[in-house]
């Protein structure tokens, strides 16, 4: 059989989006993937939200509101503090990988999901809240949303649910939530986190080369997929609290 | 949308294995490709055609090995299921699912792909245990039953496999739907195609072949070459170089270059090219593939020849002949084979050993001296002797001292001038098949009794020129593929108004049309040495499209204004236009006009019927159009002389023909003032179109750009202007322009041209771009020393300008620009394009070489040399070697090799009276000279630009194209009348000699069938009826009685 990464290779720009437009996976190029959700699956955590994006599984734990521990400094005195920690199992990915020391607060995923969480939490009220993530391929984005449910679920103010997705640009078509095989062929494209209800953008970061006159597109497919998001979340939310509060 | 997953089994990078989970998502409306769907599958796009009698699926393994034979565009109906691409690309690599890919996408092969793989009803899971093979069978077989329920059985669909057990198993499940092997796929339902079943006998046999060398198990001949991954990590780093090869001509067994390719590594400094030398170091890479090359240490660099030689010789070069030790490295892996059809020649019965098996190994020799050996597998070796075939190569293994390859058909009788062109034209990847029925269906009708005419609709919506414009043509005598016309007047302002009027080709030939699709794929007209094939139907290229005199046609004209003193171009605009054509006129007619010569009145034909005063009238206004052109296009060259603009031999090839549409002549110089008009005018056109298309579309028009040569390409030149006292400044453009212009020998204006000519070896070719794939400074061209230039003025001939054309009628026509521009490329798409076509026109270059040296050879091979005198004739040296010299026959425009020292080591010697001898004795090799000192004293010395007396003799060669070798006759110059009618002389000869092949051959193709005639007579002298009574004629009554009907007659 072919080598993991020599398939790549071959793979590369060529054979993401075949003549009929399917992708390798049998997606169109707009279509997300299948997506399930879970709340409340931690009684011990004040919430939580378990999200399955295709082969990504997200676990998001908030802790809080709660008091400030560790030094004063640490807190503001007009608003929570948000601390994210973003770890991922060795056994995600491909191979097993040893775990990494630098994983956890001061990573760059973390920053990111802070940063994407800080637009939407109403931190004005509260202190504190911790998040861990477990991925396969774009996990970046799942586990902002995962993080935002997990928010929601511990009754925690929002403004909105922060839904995030990404695209990436193969052979001049945007794809909307590329997986794992295509971003390792085009690079993990556009990612963006929508406040759905406003439009408004928590975070887009761009980590791919992109013509100019391609950004638009790019960025419409993303935010294509983030609204698609919001809907099934929208759907699962108030299934869910149905479930657990009797009709709302 | 259903979800399942896959699970695969993949190789990590420590080479273990690695499990991999991928998703999979089924759908329902997967479109089925096919005309006889009732189920509202969407419709867009190729569709498979219903006027089959059966749709065929091949399985995995049939489109793995016979891929070749589902090419052939009498197989219809083909539906190429997912599983088998998939399984395609990932066995057989990226050339062959590309290969794939092109045949599916072309409108002329009527095939499709299905998604079977992504369909909810066709897919199935892979069963606990199931081998990979075994899945993807029942995948396709499952996908043939779907679809033969989707179309309600309307169709037959045959399933082709070359597994036994899925034969049995599967072949009787579903009525309606049959599975078969390919073989007796072939021979039930194609039995008239012979050219298939022989070629898959022949694969078969191939890859039998192979099996049984690969268990035999020999020792290695080469090393292996390096996984794809250590390669391009590799290149990444600096440690391999990678490149294309490209084999030595002249000494094919041990030299072989590799060019550096793009962006090579900083750490490399690498300027030059890399030798590879020897067979061993060349691992089994074959010309034209893209390497990676390892450099060897610096003790083991090598030199290249400077030397003559053949490749007869297989021995190693003395120390003496050649150069400095330059790169030297080895081949490590192929990136990219680029293997094609060769055109290979049996070995005489003399060379190969008798062989008891019936099918029998057989080492054929290519005709292209750069291409190894090949080991082919036939049963017909003893039957095509004398003939030249067709072969591709499948493998070369490293246990292999020779690639394997397969047959693939005959070509032609080696010696028949008919087969030596279709050896030319495949080994150039030519294909010029008459074109098809569908294509000759779009083409309007146009007949001398129902002749073309402007449609109603095109008259409003085009500007109508016929009233107002005085338009002419000037081409070469005979031409009939007249795409340009020209036209100036006085506009009531009193300035100037200059048009340039082209064939509108884009009218008739619609994007994506079979014509259109067809003249892609030949992207330009092909003319050899006798003939010519037409990108376009004659109908189009001769007739509708042409720009005919006295006749209505439809142009695409450039119409600018000048102010009337100083020439300055005030405004432009681009139109769609009707024009009516005054006069077709002759260079020589037009020159004659310029130069006050009234007499050749009489040939221009549309002015024959008129009375005398209206004759004197046009005739006036006629001399003042042409003087005033020319006078403008003077005014135009001089601008761009002062940029730099290079005067270079070779700059537009036009080919006349006479009645018999035989050619007449093939490279018309440039002495005549009037061909620098029109070229001048259709540069202008050229320039200005460019920059309007790439002002529209910056990212995706069709450019023409010439890079600046590089200076190390000079050193040959400058030697030689240096040798005559001449500096050469080839700094820019503007500076070697001048330097050529200053490098004249007034005695001899041979020089001039000979330096030109090597100024010209020294560029690189001009390439035709997309503008969103280069910056703006490349776009440059560096000969004509303008920003920017394209090709418009030749739609009938190139399929670039037709690309330009459509741009432009973008870029100007506003109310239609939606459904106009979608038929534009995009980037990516034009760049494939122009490298498509930058390939044909190097190939058609080639050919017409190629055919040009055909001719030469057989004009002089019946001609004794001893006693004819037209095989001796005046050269001029060019070029110094170590053991011979390089000259040039200006009377037939040969340039070739006359060695001094021949293979006995005797060298050549000169007497008193002029004439030479072979006498023992050495040479001596300067920088501009060379002396050859017998040892009995006597030396002779040759320099540069010497003028000498040479003989032609033909070299045979039984495999090879034949070539012409020169021996030198005298150190004096041959005595022709005078240099000026040997020029023109040139001209004729060629002609003539062109002529004198023709007829030859076509005397010998007479003789054969009057041969073959002679023998059916006697044959039916033997067997024919006999005449008058015999037992025949008795029988034959009574048949006749037997067949009249008594009972009617017994009623009446």
């Amino acid at each position: 059989k072919r080598g993991l990464y020599r398939k790549r290779r071959g793979l590369y720009r060529e054979g993401l989006l075949s003549d009929d437009g399917f992708r390798l996976d049998g997606r169109r190029p707009r279509e997300i993937r299948s997506l399930r959700m879970r709340l409340g699956l931690f009684p011990r955590a004040d919430g939580s939200a378990y999200i399955e994006q295709g082969n990504t599984k997200v676990v998001a734990l908030v802790y809080g509101p709660r008091e400030v521990r560790g030094p004063r400094s640490r807190s503001a005195p007009d608003q929570a503090v948000l601390r994210c920690r973003f770890s991922l199992a060795p056994f995600s990915g491909p191979e097993r990988r040893r775990p990494r020391g630098g994983e956890g607060r001061g990573s760059d995923l973390a920053l990111r999901l802070q940063q994407s969480l800080e637009a939407a939490v109403l931190t004005h009220l509260y202190p504190r809240s911790q998040i861990d993530v477990y991925s396969d391929g774009s996990h970046c984005c799942t586990g902002t949303t995962a993080a935002a449910l997990a928010v929601l679920d511990a009754g925690i103010p929002l403004r909105d649910v922060v839904c995030a997705g990404s695209a990436a640009l193969a052979e001049g078509t945007a794809l909307t939530d590329p997986n794992g095989a295509e971003e390792a062929a085009v690079g993990p494209g556009l990612a963006l986190a929508l406040l759905p209800a406003s439009g408004l953008l928590a975070l887009v970061q761009l980590s791919a080369r992109v013509p100019c006159e391609r950004l638009e597109p790019v960025m419409e497919a993303a935010a294509d997929g983030c609204r698609e998001l919001h809907r099934a979340l929208d759907r699962e939310l108030r299934r869910s609290l149905r479930e657990r509060h009797g009709e709302v | 949308m259903l979800r399942t997953e896959k699970v695969l089994q993949l190789r990590g990078q420590q080479g273990r294995s690695v499990r991999v989970v991928r998703e999979h998502y089924l759908r329902p409306d997967v479109p089925c490709r096919s005309g006889l769907c009732r189920a509202a599958c969407p419709r867009d796009g190729k569709l498979l055609s219903d006027d089959v009698t059966h749709y065929v699926v091949p399985d995995c393994k049939v489109v793995q090995d016979y891929l070749e034979i589902l090419e052939f565009s009498e197989l219809k109906g083909i539906i190429f299921m997912q599983t088998a691409c998939q399984a395609l690309q990932h066995q057989k690599g990226r050339r062959q699912y590309n290969k794939l890919r092109n045949l599916v996408k072309d409108a002329r092969h009527d095939c499709a792909v299905f998604a079977n793989e992504f369909h909810q009803h066709c897919y199935l899971p892979r069963e606990k245990g199931e081998s990979m093979e075994k899945w993807q069978t029942r995948n396709i077989y499952n996908a043939a039953v779907w679809y033969y329920n989707h179309c309600s059985g309307q169709m037959p669909i045959v399933m082709v496999t070359e597994d036994e057990d899925a034969i049995r198993q599967y072949g009787n499940e579903t009525e309606g739907v049959f599975v078969i092997s390919f073989k007796n796929y072939l021979d039930n339902f194609w039995p008239d195609l012979k050219a298939a079943r022989e070629l898959f006998d022949s694969i078969l046999q191939a890859r039998r072949e192979r099996e049984i060398e690969s268990q035999e198990n020999n020792g290695k001949e080469y090393p292996e070459h390096l996984p794809l991954e250590i390669l391009e990590a590799g290149i990444k780093s600096g440690r391999y170089i990678q490149g294309a090869l490209s084999v030595n001509k002249h000494r094919a067994q041990l030299e072989a270059f590799v060019r550096l390719q793009g962006f090579s590594s900083k750490e490399t400094e690498i300027q030059s090219d890399i030798l590879i030398y020897g067979a061993k170091a060349r691992n089994r890479a074959i010309h034209g593939d893209v390497v990676a090359v390892e450099l060897l240490p610096l003790h083991e660099w090598k030199g290249r020849t400077v030397a003559l030689c053949e490749n007869e010789t297989e021995d190693k070069a003395p120390l003496d002949t050649t150069g400095d030790p330059m790169p030297t490295g080895k081949v490590v892996g192929i990136i990219q084979k680029n293997w094609r059809d060769y055109v290979v020649t049996f070995p005489s019965r003399e060379e190969s050993q008798p062989q008891g098996r019936n099918t029998q190994k057989v080492l054929v020799t290519p005709w292209d001296y750069r291409i190894p050996k090949i080991r082919i597998s036939t049963q017909q070796a003893e039957a095509l002797q004398d003939y030249r075939v067709v072969v591709r190569i499948d493998s070369w293994e490293s246990t292999s001292v020779y690639p394997n390859g397969h047959f693939v058909r005959v070509l032609g009788r080696i010696g028949d001038l008919e087969g030596e062109i279709a050896a030319i034209l495949v080994e150039n990847s030519i294909c010029v098949a008459p074109f098809s029925e569908i294509q000759m269906s779009e083409m309007p009708v146009s007949s001398s009794k129902n002749p073309w005419k402007v449609s109603p609709e095109e008259e409003k919506q085009r500007l109508d020129l016929r009233a107002t414009h005085l338009i002419f043509s000037i081409d070469p005598k005979g031409c009939e593929d007249v795409d340009d016309a020209l036209s100036v007047r006085t506009l009531p302002n009193g300035n100037l108004e200059l048009g340039v009027h082209i064939a509108d080709v884009t009218h008739f030939v619609a994007p994506n049309s079979y014509t259109d699709v067809e003249a892609r794929a030949r992207a330009t007209t092909y003319y050899l040495a006798d003939r010519r094939y037409d990108m376009l139907p004659s109908v189009l290229s001769a007739d509708i499209c042409s720009l005919l005199s006295g006749v209505d046609r439809y142009a695409v004209s450039v119409l600018w204004e000048l102010e009337k003193e100083s020439y300055e171009i005030l405004r432009v605009c681009y139109n769609k236009t009707i024009i009516r054509s005054a006069y077709k006129l002759t260079y020589e007619t037009a020159q004659a006009l310029l130069d006050g010569d009234t007499s050749v009145v009489g040939d221009i034909l549309e002015l024959k019927d008129l009375d005398e005063r209206m004759r004197q009238k046009k005739l006036a206004e006629l001399v003042w159009a042409v003087s005033k052109l020319t006078d403008i296009a003077r005014h135009v060259r001089a601008k761009r002389d002062s940029c730099g603009a290079l005067e270079l031999e070779g700059v537009e090839i036009r080919v006349q023909l006479d009645d018999k549409h035989n050619i007449h002549d093939l490279i018309p110089k440039q002495p005549l003032e009037v061909h620098e008009t029109v070229a001048e005018c259709m540069i202008l056109a050229n320039h200005w179109v460019a920059k309007k298309i790439s002002e529209h579309f910056p990212h995706q028009a069709l450019l023409r750009q010439h890079p600046p040569p590089r200076q190390e390409f000079f050193a040959e030149l400058r030697e030689c202007a240096s040798a005559k006292g001449f500096t050469m400044d080839t700094r820019s453009n503007k500076a070697l322009a001048e330097s050529l212009d200053k490098a004249n020998d007034p005695l001899d204006p041979i020089v001039n041209q000979l330096l030109r000519s090597m100024a010209t070896h020294a560029m690189s070719n001009a390439l035709y771009f997309s503008t969103g794939s280069c910056s703006k400074e490349e776009f440059h061209h560096y000969g004509l020393a303008l920003e920017k230039y394209t090709h418009f003025t030749s739609p009938i001939r190139r399929y670039a300008d037709i690309i330009v054309h459509r741009l432009l009628m973008a870029a100007t026509l506003k109310e239609k620009k939606g459904d106009v521009k979608d038929n534009l490329l995009s980037n990516k798409d034009l760049e494939e394009l122009c490298k498509h076509i930058n390939n044909r026109n190097r190939a058609a270059q080639h050919a017409q070489k190629q055919s040009t040296e055909l001719f030469q050879c057989m004009y002089f091979k019946d001609k004794t040399p001893e006693t004819d005198e037209r095989c001796v004739a005046d050269g001029v040296i060019y070029s110094i070697r170590t053991n011979g010299v390089l000259v040039f026959v200006p009377r037939y425009g040969i340039k070739a090799a006359a060695y001094m020292k021949n293979k006995e080591g005797l060298v050549i010697s000169c007497q008193g009276d002029g004439s030479c001898e072979w006498k023992p004795g050495s040479l001596q090799r300067f920088q501009n000279k060379i002396t050859s000192t017998t040892t009995t004293g006597e030396s002779v010395t040759l320099s540069l630009f010497d003028h000498i007396t040479v003989k032609m003799l033909v070299q045979t060669s039984r495999c090879h194209a034949d070539t012409i070798k020169l021996e030198i006759i005298k150190n004096a110059p041959h005595p022709t009348v005078d240099m000026d009618v040997s020029q023109r002389n040139c001209q004729r000869v060629k002609c003539d000699l062109v002529k004198a092949v023709s007829q030859s051959a076509e005397a010998a193709q007479h003789a054969q069938e009057k041969t073959r005639v002679e023998v059916i007579d006697e044959d039916f002298e033997k067997y024919c009826q006999t005449k008058g009574a015999s037992l025949y004629q008795l029988l034959e009554e009574i048949r006749d009685l037997a067949l009249l009907d008594v009972s009617a007659d017994a009623r009446t």
